[in-house]
C-alpha cells in the first residue's frame, strides 16, 4: 500500500486557490501510514488502555489536519479547521455521527456507515487515503484493516432495474463468477443471455459520479474521481427470482449484498409523469447535497436522508419524485400528515392536481391516468384485516403498479414488520426514506438500512442553525420542586401506578406552566404548544386555563378546526396537544413548547418536539449568529425535582445534546413573588388537586396508547435496570448503533454491548 | 494532620520567618544581602541605602518626614518588612520615643559589596568540546519535563518513572496536606492539593521549596545554609555549566533534589561533574507576581459536557482525571466527560465546582476564551447544581429513643424536648422520637426522673 494516491487521477482535481494552498500544505507527507504496524499492540486490560492512543505518530503538520482517528473507529473533528467543510462531507458519507457541537465533532466508523459509503460511490482505497489525507496522525493499522474487512464486500455487485429488466452488474467480473458458482443464482441467470454458459458477460458503462459545486475539493477530486466512468459487467436474471438471488447474495449467504439502483432515463416501459419543480422552489445547499448523493450517478440509489424537523424535508422528496418522474407512492403516517404531503407536491411541482390521489380512510380518491402521485398511510397499505371493496381496488392497483419511488416519511417510526409489508406489497424501482432523527428505542435503525438502504445524508443541525436555515432554539429544562404533601404521596409504594400523574400534576409545575404561558402569549406574542403525553394532566390542564386540546381520539375534523384557529386567530394562541402531535402535525406558527408530561427516556421523542418550531421564521438576517433575534424559538422541559421524570428527562436530552444543543436549567419558575394571580397557591386548592388525582382511576391516569406508536412497545418492555444516571447525562451518548466491540467489559456504559445472536447477520461475524 | 495553609508569596517570607539567630548568620553572606536587599518594597530600598552609612539610630519621626503624606500606608508596609527581615532592629526610648537602626551584619556587607562588587563563589566553567552545553530551550524543556515527573510522582498516580534524589519520605513530607490518607485505596487529593495543582509552576515550586526548607532540620541540615545556597543559585546564570566541585558535601547532596525538582540539570564528563541552573532556579527568588506571563489555554469545553484538552502531558491528563472521565488519550488531545459520577468524586475529594470552574475558565482554549462565556453556561450551572444538590440534606448528630412505658411518659418526654429546642421527629402511634444529641443528656435525665 503506501499511497493512496495510487489510481486516483490528480488531474481531475480543481478547487479554489486556497483551498489549493492548504491542500498542498499538507500534500506532500503522504505515505504516512502503513509503516507503523507494530505501534498500538494494545492487548487491552481495561478501558483505559484501550483507549490509549497516544502513541499514534502525529505528523510534523499536524496543525493543518482537521482529524483525528483512533483504532477502535472513533474519529474526531475539528470544527474550526479550514477544510472542516470538506472534512465534514467526507466523514458524514462514511462515519456515523456521536456527537456534534461547536467546536468538536466525533465520529464512529462502522460496519454500516462504510457501507453507506460504499453504495455511494465511495472506493476502500479512496476512503483510506483521504482519512489518511484528513488524519493529524499515521492511521492507525486496526482501522485500515477494518476499512478493508468492512468494505471487501460491499457495493461489488449491483441489482439494476432497466427497461423492467433485472440485471446484476458489477466491475468485478470474478465476483460475478463467483456469484455465479451459486446454483440458485446460475439457475436464475436469464436462458436468452447470448453467451449461455460461458464466462462471458455484457460488458456496458457507467457513468462517474457527478458532485456539483466548486470548493468541494474532496467530495469532488476524491470522491468522484473514484467512480470515473469505467467499465462494468452484468448478466440479466429472471424477473421472478429476483427475490431469490437477493437472498442468496444475503450476508449469511455468499455476502455480496447488493445495492439496487434504478436507471429511470433509460425506462421507457414506464409511463412518465409530467412534472417539473416549480421555479420559486429552490432546494438549499444542503438539500442539494442530500439529492446529489441520491443521484450521484445518474440514477436513482435507494436510502435514506436524515434532515431536521422543518429542514425542508419535503421539498427533497418532492424533488425527488420530479427528478424521476415516474408514478410515486409516497406514505406518511397519519391523515393529517397525508394532505399536508399532497399540499407539498402541489405547492413544489407543476403536478396538476388529477395526477395526484390521497388514499386514507376518509378519503378515496382512485387512480386516473397511468402516472401519478399517491399519497397514504402506511397503515393503510399494510392493514391486514378486511378491507372495503373500493380500498380493496385500490389497493389491487397499488399492488399491481410499478412504482418509480416510493417515498417514506418519518422511517424512524415505523415498525419493522410493518415495513416489510409495506415493501412487499408494493414493487417500486427506488426506495427513499425521510427521517429526521436516526434513532429509534428499538434499536431497529439496522432494520432500515436493509428494507430502505444506507444513510445517503445527514445534515449538522448546528450548521443549518448557523445558516439561519432552522430556528435558532432556546432550550431550558425548568425546575420544579414537587410539593410536600404531593412528594409524600410520590414516594407511597401504594401509589406506584400514579406516580406519573403525581408528578405531572405538581402544583408548582402546573404554576410554573402558567407562569410561562402567561409570560409568552402577553410579553412576546408568541404561539405556543403544550405537550402532555398524560391524558389525565392534559385534560386538567387545558380545562384549568381554558385552551384548546388535541388528543388520539379528536376527530379529524376538529383537529383541523382547532389548528386553522392557532394559526389564523388572535385569540387562540396556546393549543395542548398529547403524543399525536409529536410528528408531523404541521404548525409552522408555533415557536414555543412547553412539554409537562413525556414519554419516559425517548431520545426521539424530544428531537420530533423540537422539531415542531424549527422551521425558521422571520428574516434571515436577524436569524444569523448574532442577529437581532438570537433565539426566536423557545422549548421548556417542565421536571419535578426528584422524581423519575429527573432521571428520564436526561436520557431524552442526549439526542438533542449529541446535536449540539443545549439545555439551560431554570429553577425558581415562577417567581416567589407570582403569588396568587397563578393557580393552586393556597394550599386548599392543592391539596384538592391531589385528591383528585388520587382518586382517579388508574387507567385514566396513565399513558395514552396510539397505533403507530413503536418507542411505546419498545420501551414498555424496556427493562427498568439501574443505569448509571451519569454515563447518560454526561456525553455517552449513544445515539446510534455503534461498533463498540471490545469495549464489553466497560460496566459504565448504558448501552451494554449487544447480544451477538441478535445482530443484523451482515454484522455478526464481526462481533464473535 | 498539620493543617498546611497554601500562602504562595515569595522567598523572602521564608527568610524571614527564620529565627533571629539564623537570620544573622544568613547575613554574613553578601549575596543573601543583596538578594534581600533586591527583594524589597521600593520604598523599603530607599530607607536601606539612605541609612547605609548612617551608624546611629534615626528616629521614626524623622523618617516619616521622607515620605509624603498620601504614602504613609506604603511607609508602614516598608517599615514593617525591615523589622520582620531584622535588617531594621526597633528601639524605643522613653524620652525619645522610637527609633531604628540597621542591623550591623547586613550593613558591612552591603557596604563592602558596594564598594568591592560581589564575587560569586563559583565562575562559570570555559565552554570547551569536552562539555556540550543544552540549548535554552531543550533546557527549558527539560526542567518542565522534570517537574512535571516530580508532581506526577507526588499526587501518586504510579505514572512516571522514579526519581533519582528525592526519597520516598521525603515525598511524603511534600505530600503532607495535599494529599490525604484517610481511606484504604490510597491516598487522594485533598482541597488544597487540588488547589495545589491548579497554581502556576511557581506558584507550586515555591510551596515545594518552602517545604523542603522548613523540613531540613529533620535531615539535620542547618536552613540558613539551604536558603542560601538556593539564593546564591538564583545569582548563576541560566544554562552555563558551573563545576560541582566548588560545592559544600551538603550542597552537592541538595543539588540531587534539585534535579528531581528540575533546577539544575546535571552533567558529566571528562573534567569531572558540573550542574547547570534552570530558569526554574534562577526565577527562584523573584517576587512570583512578577512571573505570572498566562500560558495559553488548552481545554474545550462542549456543550454536551465533553471536553478537548490539547495536552500531551501526563500531568495534565491527571489533574483532569481528577474531576473527569478520560475516554480517549490521543498523541496531543485528550478526550473526556464530565459526569455526575466523576464530580461526584471530585466533591468528595474537597474539590469546589468553583475550583473546577475556575480552572476550566482559565485554562479554555484561546479559540473558547474569546466566547462569552467561555465555558459554555449549562455546564457551568449544572456543575454547579450538582454540587449544591449534594448539600441538600443536613446532617445532625440525634439520638432515638423508643419503648416508652406509657402515652404519658411519651408525650411528656416530647414536650420536654420540645422545650428544649430539640426535638426532630416524633410518632406518637408507635411512641418514638428521635432528639438532637445535644439535649441528650438533660434528656436521660429527665426520662430517669420519670421512670421513677
Amino acid at each position: 500500500m503506501g499511497n493512496g494516491e495510487r489510481g486516483r487521477p490528480n488531474k481531475k482535481m480543481k478547487y479554489g486557490g486556497k483551498d489549493d494552498q492548504k491542500m498542498k500544505d499538507i500534500e506532500n507527507v503522504e505515505d504516512y501510514y502503513d509503516d507503523a504496524d507494530d505501534q498500538d499492540s494494545r492487548d487491552g486490560e481495561g478501558e483505559e488502555r484501550k483507549r490509549d492512543f497516544t502513541k499514534l505518530v502525529l505528523k510534523p503538520d499536524h496543525g493543518n489536519r482537521p482529524l483525528w482517528a483512533c483504532g477502535d473507529g472513533r474519529i474526531f473533528l475539528e470544527t474550526f479547521s479550514p477544510l472542516y467543510k470538506q472534512a465534514y462531507d467526507f466523514l458524514i458519507a462514511i462515519a456515523e455521527p456521536v456527537c456534534r457541537p461547536e467546536s468538536m465533532h466525533e465520529y464512529n466508523l462502522t460496519p454500516h456507515s462504510l457501507y453507506a459509503a460504499v453504495s455511494v460511490g465511495l472506493e476502500t482505497e479512496t476512503i483510506i487515503s483521504v482519512l489518511n489525507k484528513l488524519s493529524k496522525t499515521k492511521l492507525p493499522k486496526e482501522m485500515i484493516d477494518f476499512i478493508h474487512a468492512s468494505t471487501a464486500n460491499y457495493g461489488k455487485v449491483k441489482l439494476v432495474l432497466k427497461k423492467n429488466r433485472y440485471f446484476i452488474e458489477s466491475p468485478f467480473p470474478e465476483v460475478l463468477k463467483r456469484l455465479l458458482s451459486d446454483e440458485d443464482i446460475n439457475r436464475a441467470r436469464f436462458s436468452s443471455e447470448p453467451c449461455y454458459g460461458g464466462d462471458e458477460f455484457t460488458i456496458g458503462k457507467t457513468s462517474g459520479e457527478i458532485e456539483p459545486g466548486p470548493g468541494e475539493l474532496l467530495s469532488e477530486a476524491e470522491l468522484a474521481a473514484a467512480a470515473e466512468e469505467k467499465e462494468t459487467h452484468s448478466f440479466e436474471i429472471d424477473p421472478s427470482q429476483v427475490e431469490i438471488v437477493k437472498q442468496r447474495c444475503l450476508p449469511n449467504a455468499l455476502n455480496y449484498p447488493m445495492l439496487e439502483e434504478y436507471d429511470f432515463r433509460n425506462d421507457n416501459v414506464n409511463p412518465d409523469l409530467d412534472m417539473e419543480l416549480k421555479p420559486h422552489a429552490q432546494p438549499r445547499p444542503y438539500q442539494e447535497k442530500s439529492l446529489s448523493k441520491m443521484f450521484g450517478n445518474g440514477r436513482a440509489r435507494s436510502g435514506i436522508i436524515v434532515l431536521p424537523c422543518g429542514a425542508g424535508k419535503s421539498l427533497v422528496g418532492v424533488s425527488a419524485a420530479a427528478r424521476i418522474k415516474k408514478s410515486c407512492l409516497c406514505l406518511a403516517t397519519n391523515a393529517v400528515s397525508v394532505d399536508q404531503w399532497a399540499f407539498q407536491f402541489k405547492l413544489w411541482s407543476t403536478i396538476r392536481d388529477d395526477q395526484i390521489c390521497r388514499f386514507t380512510s376518509d378519503s378515496k380518491e382512485r387512480f386516473r391516468g397511468n402516472a401519478c402521485v399517491v399519497v397514504t398511510t402506511y397503515n393503510m397499505v399494510a392493514f391486514t384485516g378486511k378491507r372495503s371493496a373500493e380500498a380493496e381496488k385500490i389497493i389491487e392497483e397499488m399492488r399491481n403498479r410499478e412504482w418509480g419511488l416510493l417515498l417514506m416519511d418519518e422511517v424512524h417510526v415505523v415498525p419493522a414488520h410493518m415495513f416489510r409489508k409495506v415493501i412487499s406489497i408494493t414493487k417500486s424501482h427506488c426506495k427513499l426514506g425521510l427521517t429526521a432523527t436516526l434513532v429509534r428505542e428499538d434499536e431497529r435503525i439496522t432494520d432500515l438500512n436493509f428494507l430502505i438502504g444506507p444513510k445517503l445524508y445527514e445534515a449538522n443541525w448546528l450548521d443549518l442553525v448557523k445558516g439561519g436555515f432552522i430556528a435558532n432554539v432556546q432550550c431550558a429544562e425548568v425546575w420544579c420542586p414537587m410539593t410536600k404533601e404531593f412528594f409524600a404521596e410520590y414516594l407511597k409504594k401504594e401509589n406506584s401506578k400514579k406516580n406519573q400523574a403525581l408528578y405531572v400534576m405538581n402544583p408548582n409545575k402546573f404554576r410554573a406552566c402558567e407562569f410561562l404561558i402567561r409570560f409568552h402569549e402577553q410579553q412576546r406574542g408568541d404561539k405556543i404548544i403544550v405537550f402532555a403525553d398524560n391524558l389525565f394532566a392534559l385534560t386538567e390542564y387545558a380545562m384549568k386555563l381554558r385552551k384548546p386540546m388535541i388528543y388520539g381520539a379528536t376527530s379529524h375534523i376538529e383537529r383541523t378546526k382547532i389548528l386553522e384557529a392557532f394559526k389564523i386567530s388572535k385569540n387562540v394562541n396556546t393549543v395542548f396537544l398529547s403524543k399525536v402531535g409529536d410528528n408531523s402535525i404541521d404548525i409552522p406558527e408555533a415557536n414555543v413548547i412547553i412539554q409537562i408530561s413525556s414519554h419516559a427516556g425517548s431520545r426521539r421523542q424530544e428531537a420530533q418536539r423540537l422539531g415542531r418550531i424549527l422551521r425558521a421564521k422571520g428574516k434571515l438576517e436577524d436569524r444569523m449568529a448574532g442577529g437581532k433575534e438570537e433565539y426566536n424559538a423557545f422549548f421548556y422541559s417542565l421536571v419535578s425535582t426528584d422524581t423519575q421524570e429527573m432521571y428520564y428527562s436526561t436520557k431524552r436530552q442526549q439526542f438533542l445534546i449529541d446535536q449540539g444543543y443545549s439545555f439551560k436549567v431554570i429553577t425558581g419558575l415562577p417567581p416567589p413573588d407570582a403569588g396568587s394571580s397563578l393557580s393552586y397557591h393556597s394550599q386548599e386548592e392543592q391539596l384538592s388537586l391531589l385528591g383528585k388525582v388520587l382518586n382517579a382511576g388508574d387507567d385514566l391516569v396513565g399513558l395514552e396508547h396510539l397505533e403507530e406508536d413503536t418507542d411505546g412497545m419498545a420501551l414498555q418492555k424496556a427493562r427498568r435496570s439501574i443505569g448509571s444516571m451519569s454515563a447518560m447525562s454526561g456525553a455517552k451518548g449513544m445515539a446510534y448503533m455503534e461498533y463498540n466491540s471490545g469495549r464489553s467489559k466497560s460496566g459504565k456504559q448504558f448501552n451494554k454491548p449487544k447480544d451477538p445472536t441478535k445482530r443484523h447477520n451482515l454484522f455478526k461475524k464481526r462481533f464473535v | 494532620m498539620p493543617q498546611v495553609k497554601i500562602i504562595a508569596k515569595n522567598f523572602m517570607d521564608m527568610v524571614a520567618s527564620l529565627p533571629a539567630i539564623k537570620l544573622d548568620k544568613l547575613y554574613n553572606n553578601v549575596f543573601i544581602c543583596e538578594a534581600i536587599l533586591r527583594s524589597l518594597p521600593p520604598l523599603a530600598k530607599k530607607y536601606v541605602l539612605q541609612m547605609l552609612y548612617i551608624d546611629v539610630a534615626v528616629p521614626a519621626t524623622v523618617l516619616e518626614e521622607w515620605v509624603l503624606a498620601d504614602g504613609a500606608s506604603k511607609h508602614r508596609v516598608a517599615i514593617d518588612r525591615l523589622i520582620q527581615l531584622r535588617i531594621f532592629s526597633e528601639i524605643t526610648d522613653r524620652k525619645r520615643g522610637t527609633s531604628y537602626s540597621l542591623n550591623p551584619t547586613f550593613q558591612n556587607n552591603l557596604q563592602k559589596h558596594i564598594i568591592s562588587g560581589g564575587v560569586l563563589p563559583r565562575e562559570p566553567m570555559n565552554s570547551d568540546n569536552s562539555i556540550k552545553l543544552p540549548s535554552l530551550q531543550e533546557l527549558e524543556t527539560y526542567a518542565l519535563k522534570q517537574w512535571e515527573r516530580f508532581l506526577l510522582q507526588l499526587i501518586n498516580s504510579g505514572q512516571g518513572d522514579k526519581l533519582n534524589g528525592i526519597s520516598e519520605s521525603m515525598m511524603k513530607i511534600f505530600q503532607r496536606g495535599l494529599l490525604s490518607q484517610r481511606d484504604k485505596d490510597g491516598p487522594r487529593l485533598t482541597e488544597s492539593g487540588f488547589q495545589f495543582l491548579l497554581m502556576d509552576t511557581n506558584a507550586q515550586l515555591w510551596y515545594i521549596i518552602r517545604e523542603y526548607i522548613s523540613n531540613a532540620e529533620e535531615r539535620k541540615v542547618d536552613p540558613a545554609d539551604l536558603i542560601s545556597f538556593l539564593l546564591e543559585l538564583s545569582f548563576h546564570v541560566t544554562g552555563e555549566a558551573y563545576n560541582s566541585n566548588t560545592l559544600t558535601e551538603l550542597q552537592k547532596n541538595t543539588l540531587k533534589d534539585l534535579e528531581d525538582l528540575g533546577l539544575v540539570k546535571l552533567q558529566q564528563g571528562m573534567k569531572g561533574n558540573w550542574f547547570i541552573p534552570t530558569k526554574l532556579a534562577t526565577n527562584l527568588s523573584v517576587s512570583l507576581s512578577d512571573s505570572s506571563a498566562r500560558k495559553e489555554g488548552f481545554v474545550v469545553m462542549e456543550t454536551n459536557f465533553r471536553m478537548y484538552a490539547y495536552s500531551t502531558s501526563k500531568l495534565q491528563c491527571e489533574i483532569l482525571r481528577l474531576f473527569a472521565r478520560i475516554e480517549y488519550q490521543l498523541p496531543n488531545l485528550i478526550a473526556c466527560a464530565i459526569t455526575k459520577e466523576s464530580l461526584y468524586n471530585a466533591f468528595d475529594n474537597g474539590i469546589t465546582s468553583d475550583q473546577i470552574i475556575t480552572f476550566l475558565q482559565q485554562n479554555s482554549h484561546p479559540r473558547c476564551a474569546d466566547r462569552v462565556p467561555a465555558i459554555p453556561e449549562n455546564v457551568t450551572d449544572q456543575i454547579r447544581l450538582w454540587e449544591s444538590d449534594l448539600k441538600r440534606i443536613e446532617m445532625t448528630q440525634a439520638h432515638f429513643y423508643d419503648e416508652f412505658p406509657s402515652k404519658d411518659v411519651f408525650e411528656a418526654a416530647c414536650d420536654f424536648a420540645r422545650e428544649w429546642g430539640g426535638l426532630l421527629w416524633e410518632d406518637s402511634k408507635r411512641m418514638r422520637l428521635v432528639v438532637k444529641s445535644e439535649v441528650h443528656n438533660q434528656m436521660r435525665e429527665f426520662l430517669h426522673t420519670q421512670s421513677k
